[in-house]
């Protein structure tokens, strides 16, 4: 016991310094260790919500990334399709106006045809008739003679002969 | 900040050199009154009531209250977005958390923390209080007068708590309860004596009966060093803090030439150097008895399956 004392080791000691440590002890505990370590693993929580949130995030965008590229080539493929949908109805509506045309120059040109044949037709009745009169007159009057009908007709008809010629 | 404590750290050997004075005669009754006192001592010696009051006793109440104030000012606005003392808080208590859930495990750690964390920063932070100026020197001294220089103050108003065998045996004694306890939640009681006891190596059979006695004496001889744990951890720290004390008081009265100017310049230059290792000493102590007390809980709480397991491992 005499090394107890050597050291003053006493009971009351001890327990004055075992409350003194417990005080320590508990104002630690909850003035620093609980708050601390609560707000390090809200802090840790909070971090891996973000870390979880950043990698949803990642593959919401390379999902919209996705479905926005799958769009872009459905709307190209569609605008291609409109394009050559337009092109094929304009090469349509194209040759079947210059059908039109053609059936219409092809008209024209047929009318026009028939008119300058009727109008030819009709000059050149025209011309056999005058033809047959300036014969007929120039024969009466170099021959003196008052020609009848069947001279006129024979007459009429060589030269239309000779015009036909 | 830094400058103060260095310069509160170059006027303590000049107080102490001050107290101690120029005033020696050098005989041997003067020389042996120069050590350092191994026992606290009691700051009010007529007061049976209060004899527990030690000036040791005084400064842990006063570490408890320096303890106290920090840790309230640094968590009093804690915040996601810590400010400077809560940074500094944080690193502390993330640091031995990490160095404790090493040790104990990740399922021992939230219960051991609180009680290791504690040990290692008072203890470290007493040590550190040993180091102020005025700590050992400052007291009541046997002459006592206007302007009288004084060559020993006889009763320190200020010791070291961790300089106190009370105190370390204390927490000592607390560090063994709490062993107990978290040992007995974790194994529980049958399970404890089976692990202090029983047969270890996955024994079977015959064998295991044959050898059940040895294992037996070699329990009772575990429970004497569990018993024994208190004393070698607490004279372990007052060893050393109270060797501390006593190089700094041996270092800055070394030198005794008789002129005034050098005795007082070598008080100041001779201890200067065991200053920054009584700074190391401080650390590594509280750190060492927290560890050791870490390691006992790891050791207890270790279920023979995965002791053997791991070992199987190896």
């Amino acid at each position: 016991m005499a090394i107890l004392d050597q050291l003053g080791i006493d009971y009351p000691k001890i327990i004055a310094q075992i409350i003194v440590f417990g005080l320590v002890y508990l104002i630690l505990s909850k003035y620093a260790f609980g708050p601390v370590t609560a707000l390090l693993e809200l802090r840790r929580s909070r971090i891996a919500d973000g870390e979880a949130n950043l990698d949803k995030i990642k593959e919401n965008l390379s999902s919209s990334q996705a479905q926005a590229a799958a769009a872009l080539e459905k709307a190209n493929a569609e605008a291609n399709r409109i394009v050559k949908e337009a092109t094929d109805a304009a090469a349509a509506i194209a040759e079947a106006k210059k059908q039109d045309a053609v059936a219409e120059a092809q008209s024209i040109i047929t009318k026009a045809k028939e008119a300058t044949e009727l109008e030819r037709t009709r000059v050149m009745d025209e011309l056999k008739r005058d033809f047959g009169r300036l014969v007929i007159d120039t024969t009466t009057k170099v021959t003196g003679k008052t020609l009848g009908s069947e001279d006129h007709a024979r007459l009429n008809k060589e030269a239309l002969a000779q015009i036909a010629v | 900040m830094t400058r103060l404590t260095a310069f509160f750290l170059l006027l303590f050997p000049v107080l102490a050199s001050a107290a101690g004075g120029g005033h020696e005669s050098g005989h041997g009754e003067a020389e042996a009154k120069h050590e350092v006192s191994a026992k606290a001592l009691p700051l009010l010696e007529h007061s049976s009531m209060a004899s527990w009051l030690t000036n040791s006793v005084f400064v842990a109440g006063l570490v408890t209250l320096i303890l106290l104030w920090f840790f309230r000012s640094a968590m009093q606005r804690k915040a996601l977005i810590p400010d400077t003392k809560q940074n500094f808080v944080e690193l502390i208590v993330e640091f031995l958390y990490g160095q404790v859930e090493n040790i104990v495990g990740a399922k021992i750690a939230p219960s051991a923390f609180p009680l290791l964390a504690t040990i290692f920063i008072y203890v470290t932070v007493s040590n550190w209080f040993g180091l102020l100026p005025g700590v050992g020197t400052i007291g009541l001294s046997d002459h006592i007068g206007a302007l009288h220089s004084t060559t020993h103050v006889a009763t320190p108003l200020l010791r070291p708590g961790t300089a106190d065998m009370n105190l370390t045996l204390g927490i000592a004694l607390c560090s063994l309860l709490a062993w107990l306890f978290i040992t007995i939640r974790e194994m529980g009681v049958w399970g404890t004596l089976m692990h202090i006891f029983g047969p270890k190596g996955g024994l079977k059979g015959g064998l295991k009966y044959a050898l059940m006695p040895i294992f037996f004496i070699v329990g009772l001889i575990e429970v004497i060093s569990i018993l024994f744990r208190p004393m070698t951890l607490s004279l372990r720290l007052y060893g050393n803090v109270f060797a501390g004390e006593n190089l700094l008081h041996t270092m800055s009265s070394l030198v005794k030439s008789g002129n005034t100017t050098i005795d007082f310049l070598s008080s100041v230059l001779v201890p200067l150097p065991f200053y920054f290792l009584e700074i190391m000493v401080g650390v590594l102590q509280g750190m060492v008895f927290a560890l050791l007390c870490a390691v006992f809980i790891k050791l207890s709480t270790t279920h023979d399956e995965e002791h053997d397991e791991a070992h199987a491992a190896h």
